[in-house]
């Protein structure tokens, strides 16, 4: 019936705060957008609630006027849809009614509505509320990023303190199933089925004997970094570096029901890429350096031990203590398994190749222990 | 002729009152039709729609008239509408604007 009074989307040069005036009147619509574009903001219009709904769902607003009588969904219904969605549940809308009309307040604040604009319009009224509602929504927003900010930093936080253990895809697991990472640390000690892993380097004592000391740092973090690779890929837990040695865990802190193998994979990564260092420090030294690797799964306690000013996260338990004597049992470049952790990956070792067992005595245990023996070939050829 | 009714309207608005004025007339034609057809409802639609408006750009009797006749829509008062519709025509008609 009407033409339109106003241009359908106007733009303040400067403006950056948005309203959507929803009016099926298209001379009230005109009005309204006139006066906001005169403060300084952008205004766009809409005719009906359904392209009210629309426009929203495209590029949510700051602000919506919105009419109270409309043909299709009228405006109690879009604001109710509006502050019924999680999306929008914050956008301001101001409802416009009639000044005597009561029961369309009472209906608005039923709604969710966050104020009422009486009609007729009054430009200072129009004014003062839109700057007031503006201003509210700044600070809202402003509080949002801060939160934000401050959430994405703990996150953060916490994320460098899972680094400290975790691969950088376990640790991003745990952060997605438990953002705070509550879940997986809650309890200080815990019992766990795990599959302990140590690793140690063989033939370094006389090198560092030989070697200038400001190259054993170097050569020990490149060691370690061989290590830590190795241990990531295969989504182990590095729990510590001490000296030339390195315990690893796997089933901890999350569970992985193929622990035992990724350990032996692990284990022969480690001795296989640990090769070609080996090989030029030979070149460039003249002695032999290997690693020996022990591994033992059971049941252990996880937990963070230590003073309350310094805490590790550890496991503690005879599998770790088993791990440890095959490790040092472990000729260079041998990976020895426990027989737990032999049983849980039988048919992996049936595919290996040499492949050894044999009874080994261990200090604390009064029986000898059966254990399974795998020789790496190291990356490069030397054994 | 009747005297002319002056209406002050803001400077601002100016180049939206052509428009405002020439949906009134067409208002005007709905609000006869609709008082012909007995639609109380689409009268007492109009008359909101005037009462908000009217006073908006400055036309306070629009408003005024929009009042009376959602009021007199909601009451069934045939004759009042249409005092008021002739009423509407009248003011339509002699209206003068004056930019300030």
């Amino acid at each position: 019936m009407s033409d339109f009074a106003a241009a359908p989307l106007a733009k303040a040069e400067q403006a950056a705060f948005r309203v959507l005036v929803v009016d099926d009147d298209p001379d009230m619509a005109g009005f309204l957008v006139r006066l906001l574009l005169q403060q300084g903001l952008q205004a766009e219009t809409a005719a009906d609630g359904r392209s009210a709904l629309e426009k929203i769902a495209a590029a949510p607003p700051d602000l919506v006027l919105l009419d109270v009588q409309m043909p299709g969904p009228d405006g109690f219904d879009i604001c109710r849809r509006l502050k019924g969605q999680e999306a929008t549940a914050l956008l301001p809308v101001v409802l416009l009614t009639a000044l005597e009309d009561q029961d369309s307040r009472v209906r608005g604040i039923e709604a969710g509505a966050d104020d009422f604009l009486s009609k007729p319009v009054r430009r200072e009224e129009l004014i003062a509320r839109v700057k007031t509602l503006r201003r509210l929504h700044e600070t809202r927003k402003e509080l949002e990023g801060r939160r934000l900010a401050a959430e994405v930093l703990e996150k953060e936080a916490i994320r460098k303190a899972f680094s400290r253990y975790l691969s950088p895809r376990l640790a991003e697991r745990v952060l997605r199933d438990s953002p705070r990472g509550e879940d997986v640390f809650r309890d200080l000690s815990d019992r766990a089925a795990v599959v302990a892993l140590f690793a140690d380097l063989r033939g370094f004592t006389r090198l560092s004997e030989t070697v200038p000391v400001s190259s054993i740092v170097p050569m020990l973090n490149e060691f370690f970094t061989v290590l830590t690779a190795a241990v990531h890929e295969n989504e182990g837990t590095v729990f510590s570096m001490a000296g030339d040695s390195m315990l690893v865990g796997f089933n901890v802190p999350v569970t992985q029901v193929d622990a035992a193998a990724r350990a032996v994979t692990t284990g022969r990564a480690i001795i296989q890429r640990f090769g070609p260092v080996a090989a030029r420090w030979q070149a460039e030294h003249g002695l032999s350096t290997g690693i020996g690797v022990g591994i033992e799964s059971g049941e252990v306690v996880v937990g963070n031990v230590g003073a309350p000013s310094f805490m590790s996260y550890t496991i503690i338990g005879d599998p770790v203590n088993v791990a440890a004597r095959l490790m040092q049992r472990a000729a260079p470049n041998e990976l020895l398994i426990g027989p737990n952790a032999a049983l849980a990956v039988n048919s992996m070792l049936a595919r290996s190749a040499p492949l050894e067992r044999r009874a080994v005595e261990l200090k604390g245990k009064a029986e000898p222990v059966e254990v399974v023996s795998l020789k790496i070939a190291p990356a490069g050829g030397r054994r | 002729m009747s005297e002319p009714i002056t209406v002050v309207v803001a400077k601002d608005l100016e180049d939206l009152v052509p428009t405002f004025m020439k949906n009134r007339g067409k208002e005007l034609e709905t609000l006869r039709a609709a008082l012909n057809a007995g639609d109380v409802e689409q009268l007492r639609q109009l008359g909101h729609r005037m009462r908000g408006v009217g006073t908006s750009y400055g036309f306070e009797k629009v408003s005024v008239l929009g009042k009376q006749i959602e009021d007199g829509a909601g009451a069934g008062d045939r004759a009042g509408l249409a005092a008021r519709i002739v009423e509407y025509s009248d003011y339509l008609a002699r209206v003068k604007i004056v930019y300030e």
